[in-house]
């Protein structure tokens, strides 16, 4: 059985990756800083459908803890080692850069940015020695395009789109793969304060996306059959910017 | 140099050898790990994991800097598992 890590799986697109991944037979370490509740809530799901998975409370924006995260799973699953990252977690907190305060800056890319290299890292070791791995970054149409009043949003996304593509290059000799989904608007929490009749009309689909549908392109990524796939970018936007 | 140390030596150059597919004729103490090998950066991690497994010792990335000869290697295991003990 392969080991998936998901980070920010207790909602929204991360849970809903965290199913998609559980039905297709990997065990799931699920992911989250807030929200324990919904955490559990899908861990709960990914045993309903009959999954396997548990809970790993940690904030991916401190080396610290993801460091002590990466030796706490060790010591748990011992023998194994985590196959498949999907670095999902990501905040956003949205300003016009004249009014944009630093903090506001540094928290996006932090948690969006810096997080890659914090989880990444210390796992990345045993995925090249074993000769199989998987890493796909959720960023966003921000990351593509830039977003007026995302500027830190952008950045960080933008940032983790280049990092996929060098990544890919240094480590595709391995049989590791890394790649990247670009979601538009997709229906989560984190688009709720969104005004979706607006923006709807925008979208060549006519409507917003939904996480499972974001899912299901990082399922076939991850999968074995994404093998000479890598160094890309996917856009699940429903044709608002190709 | 004692016997044990001739040992590890000889371990260590079948180990290589093997792994990387190079002619164990041409492994010798003076000569060039990377180049005899033909061993780029990211080769290193599979050194490290075949010292590991075959040594029980953990070299890390500042390990391999200013390591030249097969010779430099030996002293770098050996001093690795003396530290263990």
């Amino acid at each position: 059985m392969r080991h998936a890590l998901v980070t920010g799986g207790g909602r929204g697109i991360g849970r809903a990756i965290c199913l998609a991944l559980a039905r297709k037979g990997y065990f799931v370490s699920v992911n989250y800083l807030s929200g324990k509740d919904s955490a559990e809530e899908t861990l709960r799901l990914v045993q309903e459908g009959g999954g396997a998975g548990d809970l790993w409370p940690f904030d991916v924006s401190k080396r610290e803890q993801t460091n002590a995260f990466a030796e706490a799973w060790r010591r748990k699953h011992e023998g194994s080692h985590i196959e498949i990252i999907v670095n999902n977690a990501g905040i956003r907190q949205d300003n016009l850069m004249v009014w944009m305060k630093a903090e506001e800056w540094t928290r996006v890319m932090e948690t969006n940015l810096q997080s890659f290299f914090n989880v990444v890292q210390p796992l990345l070791l045993p995925m090249l020695a074993g000769k199989f791995g998987r890493i796909v970054n959720v960023a966003s149409l921000s990351g593509l395009k830039g977003m007026p009043g995302q500027v830190n949003y952008s950045a960080s996304k933008g940032g983790l789109i280049a990092a996929t593509k060098a990544l890919a290059q240094e480590v595709a000799r391995k049989d590791v793969t890394v790649n990247a989904v670009a979601p538009g608007f997709i229906a989560t929490d984190m688009t709720a304060d969104l005004d979706e009749k607006e923006l709807r009309t925008l979208i060549p689909a006519g409507r917003f996306g939904k996480a499972e549908e974001v899912a299901s392109v990082v399922s076939f990524l991850v999968s074995e059959e994404a093998s000479y796939v890598t160094g890309e970018v996917i856009s699940v936007n429903g044709g608002l910017y190709t | 140099m004692d016997i044990r140390n001739e040992e590890l030596i000889e371990k260590i150059n079948q180990v290589m050898a093997e792994e990387f597919e190079a002619d164990p004729e041409l492994i010798r103490p003076e000569a060039p790990l990377m180049e005899t090998l033909d061993l780029d950066s990211l080769d290193l991690v599979d050194v490290v994991v075949l010292v590991d497994n075959n040594f029980g010792v953990m070299l890390s990335a500042q390990d391999f800097s200013g390591l030249k000869t097969f010779q430099d290697f030996y002293d770098l295991i050996s001093r690795k598992m003396n530290e263990k003990k």
